[in-house]
């Protein structure tokens, strides 16, 4: 039984939870007291320049982008570590070299595998 | 083999033998569990036989060490498999014995999945055995906790129309009760220690051993718990706080009022054998845990709030008779007879006089055969009408005489005619009342009330039932034929236990009165 | 160390198992890979270790609890017979790679001594889970559920991320050891203002992983939605892994300022603790009650979390592993279930004990132990839990515990009131031998636990 909590030490969790609260709902109220409300068809259109809207904003690309994209991020970052690598090669020694040798093999399996998976074929 | 392990692991026995018989077997299932209850009951005496009445400590204590946790800094706590019986408890084993074994018969009737059926209801009789029996509290808590598994099931399954509400209402109020009492449990075990163990392990081991709960110079001092120390929770002392926790824990399961409203509905819903033994035994652990634990653990407490205590008890026997008096459903009718005659053992229990505590004790014996026998005799129309309702019938007495009789004697039983057990019981609970030194004599007084409401109700429904000329619905005439022998086997020996007990109480009182006068020295120090 | 390299590796070896044509060797190869790396978990035994440049750290404890995630993991990968059967979409050999990663995320999370581990550790783990949640390809509640989460989830990690960074500044270090320390020098008043900002986000980054209230809103319609099997997988192993994070944080760096975050997490505690419970009441689904059930079950967790007394690990270790055995072997029966009823819901269960008494036996046992009744390892769990907060001192936190514990057993046995009292057309059920091993291994192990806890808790 260490220190005792009184209930006042709670306070400030509650004044927290009654500003927090307290800013939605004024905030909900008086937006939705003093702003004016005028609606009308036209204005629920979408505006695109005066042109009527045509077609879905969202056209679907191929997943398939996407993959390749983000392969090319992942080795691209994956590379990024070899310079600083490069640049300490001597000082690193050869565990820096087998550790390299290791990661290079990892960064190999995976494009192996991603070879295999058939991620690369563009059909 | 200790006896009272046995006591415990025979029934376990017997429904792991239920439970792995091939299906070809089920026509000896009940066969092996009246076996079995017939054994137990057969044990229980033997307990008797070789239990010194003069000596008012435990007897055949059986100790095993069982789990020992490490509690950091502050030190370990052990769990023993700790086993014993004194006066108070030997009493309740024996009515055990009895009313088990008056089930098992009454079970024959129980024709669907006999197997589930009779392995639960052997798996009752050893988790009710070990709550009589287990000096350990967390052994106590495991048994009473447990035991409300088969009662679900039995309730759920085998029992009437409403039986899932009453099944879960049955399992919330109890559940509610036993977690208020593992809240106390775990503040005792916390404040408390071993003082032969942690002498030996150079560390303090905390302890559920009630034998050392039930001294107050085994709490650590400053502890929550220590008598001398002035914790307090939400405004009062953490000992009194606490009792009354432990109180209401144990209050649910009696029933007292206002914690009794699950047992009507529980004993409308379940089947014949199920509330003879809900009403024989089970509420009798409400009372016995009333004395061995709450009472043995904090006599200050219990000194300090005997009024409260006092007034709850006469509040269940006035208002339990009153409903007893309003209901038309004959089970409902006996179902509330028992929250009133449950309601003394409270009133004996807080009077902390040797009057009111050997009352209580007797009481429970006596309330647990009379009301097997009510619920019994309840059974019997039951399972030839399937209607409870008092005015559906009149004038049973012409076709069956023999249940009339029995039904007549077990009524007036009940409603405390001397000669017959039940006069015992109420008499010397008031009388305890009158004397004690705890509570106003207008408890007592008042709580006569529940003897004349009992008179009525019992003589009413007597009144209304059996005599005047036979009448009941259209086709029910036929079905209403007199009692089977195999109903006579458990009606007759109830009935003549009722007036033995009656008669010579004695038998009763040579078992308790060491015990309780030596359990009545931690309340003349206050 | 040892396991997370040994889990790094076999996750690729699994990976290119997919490409062999029998696909029947996935399963026996990553439970015995899964079997290799819990015995590999134990080797530092008695030792107290520190790896990778002093940012992991582990003892006994630490080991144990990795030893119940790994072994939640075996479980759960034991049941996995209902993927592989969903034709082309289906990835087996992917599913189970990446289950193999997130172990080495949970056990970072276990074992972290750097704050930067922990990071690590909880993007692993939760980016594995989002690819599992979305794995019903087909499914528009599995696609939801995953989006969800994984929106969540980040928005989560970004704040818990800030609130490391904000410890940082606070205290100049991200080892939770030198963080104890610096703040051991200072008295509460001194801290730096940053630190309290910190510890509060890094909290709520946590608590949402283990989804207590009010950072909870996502975890029924995750649960929900993801398939069975990945269900049972995070609501065990997440969970685990959440709370040895969090006492990781508590205990080791923050102990000192308990004054300071006792009152938020109690009132977090006492949130979830109502919120799991009373919603779980309502619910018809019961995979859905089992997502509010482990809401409320993290409010167990929770109380022992707060009260932080000498006692609270070893009563964090056993509760998660009683309510990982639990939750197993009763998501176990749920697929077997709704493989039949193709339904979630409490009535498909009607009648499951007339045809198939032993799945619901293993239902009832692991409903049992979920609320908290005697002879099973949750009764023993709640007791240990209980018990911490008594030590504490905090009764009215054992008041909300205790109410909720009663309100616990009217849903937990609602289910068992379907499976035992109701009638239904349930027709036996076909369980795979290895299917039925595994049952009856974790609900034997449920009742030991119940009966002998100390088989586990000599150990830490």
């Amino acid at each position: 039984m260490e220190k005792m909590h009184l209930p006042s030490d709670f306070l400030p969790i509650f004044i927290q939870l009654g500003l927090a609260l307290g800013f939605i709902i004024t905030t909900m109220l008086v937006t939705h007291s003093i702003g004016p409300k005028r609606n009308s068809k036209l204005k629920d259109e979408a505006f695109e320049c005066g042109i009527p809207a045509e077609g879905d904003a969202r056209t679907p690309i191929s997943v398939k982008y996407f993959l390749i994209a983000i392969l090319f991020v992942l080795f691209d970052v994956e590379v990024i570590f070899m310079y600083p690598w490069a640049v300490n090669f001597k000082s690193l020694g050869w565990a820096g070299f087998v550790e390299m040798l290791l990661f290079m093999g990892l960064l190999l399996a995976g494009f192996y595998y991603v070879i295999r998976k058939g991620v690369l074929k563009w059909e | 083999m200790n006896l009272l392990s046995l006591l415990i692991f025979l029934p376990l026995f017997g429904a792991a033998l239920v439970l792995f018989l091939p299906a070809s077997q089920t026509k000896y299932f009940k066969w092996i569990t009246l076996g079995f209850c017939a054994v137990e009951l057969l044990a229980a005496a033997v307990v008797y036989h070789y239990f010194d009445l003069s000596n008012p400590s435990f007897q055949f204590v059986e100790q095993t060490d069982w789990i020992t946790l490490s509690l950091g800094s502050l030190g370990a706590v052990s769990i023993d498999y700790l086993l014993g019986i004194d006066g108070i408890s030997l009493p309740l084993v024996l009515l055990t014995g009895v009313v088990m074994l008056v089930g098992a018969v009454s079970s024959w009737q129980i024709t669907s999945r006999q197997r589930a059926y009779f392995s639960l209801y052997l798996l009752l009789t050893a988790s009710i055995m070990g709550c009589f029996l287990a000096l350990d509290f967390f052994l106590f808590f495991l048994f009473f906790e447990f035991m409300l598994l088969p009662m679900y099931f039995l309730i759920g399954l085998w029992g009437g129309p409403r039986r899932e509400y009453a099944a879960i209402k049955f399992f919330l109020y109890t559940l509610l009760g036993s977690v208020l009492i593992l809240v106390v449990m775990i503040a005792l075990y916390l404040s408390a220690f071993d003082p032969y163990s942690s002498l030996n392990a150079q560390t303090i081991v905390h302890t559920f051993d009630l034998r050392y709960l039930a001294d107050g110079h085994n709490y650590l001092p400053n502890s929550l718990l220590n008598g001398l120390s002035a914790h307090q929770i939400m405004g009062l002392d953490a000992r009194l706080f606490l009792f009354l926790v432990l109180f209401a824990g144990f209050a649910i399961k009696l029933p007292v009022v206002p914690f009794h409203t699950w047992l009507p509905d529980a004993h409308v819903e379940a089947p014949t054998p199920v509330s003879v033994v809900l009403a024989g035994v089970l509420l009798k652990i409400g009372g016995y845990g009333f004395i061995r634990i709450a009472y043995n653990i904090f006599p200050d407490a219990a000194a300090e709030y005997a009024t409260l205590l006092g007034i709850l008890g006469m509040v269940s026997i006035v208002y339990g008779g009153f409903n007893a008096l309003a209901q038309s459903d004959l089970k409902k009718m006996i179902a509330y007879s028992s929250v009133s005659h449950m309601g003394f053992v409270l009133l004996g229990v807080a009077s902390l006089t040797p009057e009111g505590l050997n009352g209580a004790v007797y009481q429970m014996v006596s309330h647990g055969v009379l009301s097997a026998m009510l619920f019994v005799v309840t059974g019997v129309l039951y399972d030839r009408t399937q209607n409870r309702q008092i005015e559906a019938y009149r004038g049973l007495a012409k076709p069956m005489p023999a249940y009339t009789t029995l039904t007549a004697i077990c009524f007036f039983a009940s409603l405390g005619l001397p000669g017959f057990s039940g006069f015992v019981g109420e008499l010397f609970t008031l009388m305890g009342g009158f004397q004690s030194e705890f509570m106003p004599k207008w408890i007592a007084t008042a709580s006569t009330l529940g003897i004349v409401l009992a008179a009525a109700y019992f003589l009413w429904t007597l009144q209304r039932m059996f005599f005047g000329p036979l009448w009941t619905q259209k086709g029910v005439e036929s079905l209403l034929a007199d009692l089977t022998p195999r109903e006579k086997i458990m009606l007759l020996p109830l009935a003549a236990l009722t007036l033995v007990l009656g008669l010579f109480p004695h038998f009763i009182f040579d078992i308790t009165s060491a015990t309780i006068t030596e359990f009545l020295k931690k309340f003349s120090l206050n | 160390m040892l396991p997370i390299v040994l889990l790094s590796v076999f996750g690729i070896v699994v990976l290119f198992l997919g490409f062999s044509k029998s696909k029947n060797i996935l399963l026996p190869a990553t439970l015995l890979f899964l079997l290799v790396t819990l015995i590999a978990n134990f080797v530092d035994w008695n030792h107290q270790y520190l790896y990778f440049n002093d940012m992991l750290w582990g003892n006994n404890a630490s080991m144990v609890f990795s030893g119940i995630v790994l072994l939640s993991a075996f479980f759960v990968v034991a049941l996995t017979r209902g993927f592989e059967q969903e034709g082309e979409a289906a990835q087996p050999a992917e599913y189970y790679g990446i289950m193999l990663f997130s172990l080495v995320g949970a056990i970072m999370m276990i074992s972290y001594e750097n704050l930067i581990i922990l990071f690590v550790g909880v993007e692993i783990l939760s980016v594995s889970i989002y690819i599992l949640t979305g794995s019903d390809k087909r499914n528009l509640r599995s696609n939801e559920a995953a989006l969800k989460y994984f929106l969540m989830g980040a928005f989560a990690t970004g704040i818990m991320l800030f609130g490391m960074a904000l410890m940082y500044g606070a205290t100049g270090s991200f080892v939770i050891s030198d963080i104890s320390e610096i703040i051991g020098t200072r008295a509460w008043n001194e801290q730096s203002q940053l630190l309290y900002a910190g510890l509060l986000m890094l909290l709520v980054g946590l608590l949402f992983k283990v989804s207590a209230a009010p950072f909870h809103f996502w975890t029924p319609d995750v649960y929900d939605g993801a398939p069975t099997i990945f269900t049972a997988y995070m609501s065990t192993i997440v969970k685990t892994a959440g709370f040895a994070a969090l006492y990781r944080l508590l205990a080791g760096s923050l102990a000192s300022l308990q004054d300071y975050w006792f009152a938020t997490l109690a009132t977090i505690t006492v949130l979830t603790l109502l919120a799991g419970n009373v919603t779980a009441v309502y619910q018809t689904s019961f995979k859905r009650m089992l997502a509010y059930s482990s809401i409320s079950h993290a409010g167990y967790l929770l109380i022992a979390l707060t009260s932080l007394t000498a006692k609270s690990q070893s009563s964090i270790l056993f509760y998660s592993l009683a309510y990982s055995l639990s939750t197993v072997s009763a998501f176990g029966v749920l697929i077997l279930v709704s493989q039949q009823q193709a339904s979630n819901n409490y009535d498909a269960f009607n009648g499951l004990a007339k045809k198939n008494p032993f799945l619901a036996f293993v239902l009832a046992v692991s409903m049992l132990s979920l609320a908290g009744i005697p002879l099973t390892a949750g009764f023993m769990g709640k007791l240990f839990v209980f018990t911490d907060a008594a030590q504490k001192g905090t009764i009215w936190l054992l008041v909300v515990a205790i109410l909720a514990s009663a309100i616990g057993i009217y849903y937990y046995f609602r289910v068992l009131i379907a499976a035992y009292f109701k009638e239904g057309d349930l027709a036996t059920i076909r369980i795979a031998p290895f299917y039925k091993v595994v049952l009856i291994i974790v609900t034997t192990l449920t009742i030991v636990l119940g009966l002998f806890p100390d088989l586990v808790l000599q150990l830490v």
